[in-house]
Formats: C-alpha cells, structure tokens, sequence
C-alpha cells in the first residue's frame, strides 16, 4: 500500500560512507513508501544540491534530509547551521544520523534545530528498522510543511 | 643557627706580678705575713692557670660545638635542597603520569570508537550476506559466514567493554553521595531479561549512602551479578548483597552458590582480558571484573573475592562513605 498518495516521496541522504549509502539504500528499498533516493557524498555539493548550484540546476526540493555528521569538505554540523539558517530550507526536516554518541554533538545539533538525532545502530537488523521507521514517521505520521 | 656568633677573645696568660726577691726581713713577723702572702700569692696563681687551663679547654669545646652546629647546618642545608629537588622531581613525574594517562585513556576512547566503524560495517554485511543467501550457496558458505558473524558480534562486545574500561576514569566522573540501595536497584533493573531467564533469586541487606559514582557503582553491581548468574552451579543462582560499615568506609558484599573459583586463578582474576573458561564454555570479554576494579580504584576504594569451588563466591568492595580529599 502506498500511504503517501501515491506521490513520490525526495528524501535525500547526505552519506559519505559507501558502505552507509548502500545500507540505507537496501533498507528504503524494502520500505513501503514509494520513494527516490537522492545522494550526495559531502557537505559542499549537499548545499549545491539543495540550492540547485553546480550540476544540480534541476535537483527536487526533498522532503526530508538524513544528515551524517562527519563529511569531507563540509561537515554535517556546518550543513545543518547553514539549512536551518536559510529562510528557504529551514523548513526540511532534517535527520541526523551519525555514529557520534557525544553529548556535545547531540546537544549541539538541536541547538541548530535539527528534527531528531539517531545513532546508527550497531547491529544491521536494527539499521534497516531504524530506517525504515525514520521513513515510516516522518513521511507518513507527520505532517510536512507543503513544498 | 646561622647567626650564631660567640665572641672568642685572644685570652692572655695571666701575669702574676712579684716582686723580685724578698727584701730582707726587718723582722720576724713581717717575714711571717711576708710568706703567708707569698704563699697565698702562688695558690692563686695555681688556681688562675687551673682556669686558664680549663678557659683554653672550654674554648676548643666551644669551637668544636661550633664546627659541629655549622657541619649540622649546612646538613640540613644539603637536606633540604636535597628534599625541594625530590619535591620537584616527585611534582614532575606526577604530572606526567597524569598526562600519560589521560593520553593513554584518550587513546583507548578514540581507538575503541573508530574501530566501530568499520566493525559495524563488516558485521552489517556479513548479516546482509546471511540475510539474502542462506541456503542459497552450500553448506561450507553458510558456516563461513556464522563463523565471520560470530567474530564480528565478539569484537562489538569486545569494544563495547573496552570503551566502557577507558570511559571510567574519564573527567564525565562525577563524585556526589551515593545511595547503594538505589545503584543496586538499577543494576537489577537492568539486568531483568537475565534474572527473569535464569530464574535467579536476588535478595539484598539494607545498604548505605556511600560517595561515589551513580552510574559506575551501578556498572560494578552489574557485572557482579550477572557473572554470579553466569557462573551458576544449582538452579536457581541465589544471591545476597549485603554490606556493613567500617568507619568511613562501607564494605560491600555480593555473595553466590555458583560454580566458585580455583584459589590458583583468583589473584589474576581482575586482570585486563583474563578468562578462566572457554568461550564456548562461558561467553566474555574477560573484562567485566577488570571494569569493576578499575571503577573501585577509581573511589579509591579496594576489591577482592573469597570463593570456593563448587560453594560459591563472595566479592567485596570497599569504598568511602565520605568525601576523601583525593577523589576531588
């Protein structure tokens, strides 16, 4: 069933951890939600993305962002100031989603307004459940600001 | 003692002034006193040499006294440099252990938590591998990758121990007063898939407000108790933890009926990594107590077993009641 009305839902994944991207793929793959994956693989070319600069004249808006902190060139932490700082992008939700269990990161990513903070788990049957509970609440429970 | 300044005058030999000869006597009497006084004169001047004699002794004691006071002086000098450069040293090295070791611990910290990384990688795709194709290769594919599973599932446990080995110590410790009672609670609480599985039967003593670390003195109780349940001899694994005060100090007790310990093994017990049975025997790290020693020590604290073979063990811990100076 598809629960979004059968829109297509943008999410994009801003990962630079091939073995992370192809998880997350693997783990959207499965889910329910008629999706399209977008993926960008460092900070710089996320807000190039989101701005539709450089090669991404033609980039969707997504729907909803999952961020990792540590990206090369630009970090998460710098890319969640600038979205969240950016009258236009501010509204995206945006998931953080990185490995750090510091309070500092934790605390320092909600100071800059991000939607939640998710630690990746360990184990790999609970990464696809994460992730597609991540799918499942923000794209079908909440209610998204329209595009 | 320094200034310790003694007058030392050049003495001089008394002179007895006489007169040169006894003038002629101009009679019997004048000779009489005249010989009193000469006699008289010669005691004294005896007496005066006696004193001159004992003046000149006294003088070298002195002198020596003042040697001695001056060799003592400067020893106490040569003491005291001597101590101020131990002092210094003892400073120095201080300083640098505690840097060596903080280094040492950031160390461990960084390393067991970038090796995570790459371990959740391996492990995640060696379940994807299971995940799509069990079954579906032959029989030796599925045993290699259980057996690859398996190694990354241990190395997990064997991070996790050791992040949780190099957090205690780490500066996030937090000192305040303690009620054992409550660690003990959570301990048990967290352990209840456990206790509820192996069916054991916890029984405690009233226990004391001690000083410490909430959340260390909860890990030290639950590594105890789930070895007493993982060691189990009998169904079901009793255990009692009790505790009695000793001054500023609290004794704590946590006693089983498992399988108990070789007397030859329990001093190596709380070492780093030291395993007395076979994983298949007895999965673990080989951590949990050396975890446990170190948060004890940490409070400054001590502890140790009592155990016998096929009876059970005791382990005690003992730590402050009250703010020692040390810990702050």
């Amino acid at each position: 069933m598809n629960k979004s009305d059968g829109k297509v839902i943008d999410i994009l994944l801003i990962e630079d951890n091939p073995g992370d991207i192809r998880l997350a793929q693997e783990a959207l793959t499965e889910s329910k939600i008629n999706n399209k994956l977008y993926i960008v693989e460092d900070g710089v070319e996320a807000m190039e993305f989101l701005r539709n600069k450089g090669k991404y004249t033609d980039s969707p808006r997504p729907d909803l962002i999952l961020l990792d902190l540590n990206l090369p060139r630009k970090s998460g932490r710098e890319v969640l100031k600038e979205i969240k700082e950016d009258k236009d992008l501010k509204r995206i939700p945006v998931v953080v989603l990185t490995v750090s269990n510091a309070e500092e990161d934790i605390l320092k990513c909600y100071d800059n307004y991000a939607n939640c903070y998710i630690t990746k788990p360990l184990d790999f049957n609970q990464f696809i459940k994460v992730t597609q509970e991540i799918e499942e609440f923000w794209l079908t429970i909440v209610k998204l600001p329209p595009k | 003692m320094k200034n310790f300044i003694v007058d030392n005058p050049v003495s001089k030999k008394p002179v007895i002034l006489k007169s040169s000869s006894p003038s002629p006597s101009s009679g019997k009497n004048l000779d009489e006193d005249e010989y009193q006084l000469e006699e008289t004169q010669r005691a004294t001047f005896n007496i005066l040499e006696d004193f001159y004699e004992e003046k000149l002794r006294l003088e070298d004691t002195q002198r020596a006294i003042l040697n001695i006071l001056d060799d003592l002086n400067q020893s106490n000098e040569d003491l005291k440099k001597a101590h101020d450069i131990l002092e210094t040293r003892v400073t120095e090295r201080t300083a640098d252990l505690a840097r060596s070791n903080a280094e040492l611990e950031q160390f461990a910290y960084i390393a067991s938590h970038d090796l995570q990384e790459p371990l959740r990688m391996v492990s995640s795709y060696v379940q994807l591998l299971a995940k799509r194709y069990k079954g579906k290769l032959d029989g030796d594919a599925d045993d290699f990758i259980g057996f690859a599973y398996e190694g990354a599932l241990r190395m997990q446990m064997l991070i996790n121990d050791l992040l949780s080995y190099s957090r205690v110590g780490r500066h996030d410790t937090r000192f305040e007063e303690v009620n054992l009672a409550k660690a003990l609670e959570k301990a048990i609480e967290n352990l209840h898939l456990t206790i509820k599985e192996k069916k054991a039967v916890i029984t405690f003593d009233p226990l004391p407000v001690v000083f410490g670390d909430m959340s260390q003195l909860t890990q030290v109780f639950q590594n105890l108790i789930e070895n007493a349940i993982k060691f189990k001899r009998v169904d079901p694994p009793t255990i009692n933890i009790s505790a009695r005060l000793e001054g500023n100090e609290c004794i704590c007790s946590v006693k089983d009926n498992g399988i108990g310990i070789d007397p030859e093994y329990q001093g190596k017990l709380f070492l780093l990594f030291q395993r007395l049975h076979t994983r298949k025997e007895y999965p673990g790290t080989g951590l949990g107590l050396a975890i446990c020693k170190r948060i004890i020590e940490q409070h400054r604290g001590k502890i140790w077993v009592k155990s016998k073979p096929g009876e059970g063990s005791i382990f005690y811990f003992k730590i402050p009641t009250k703010l020692k100076e040390s810990l702050q």
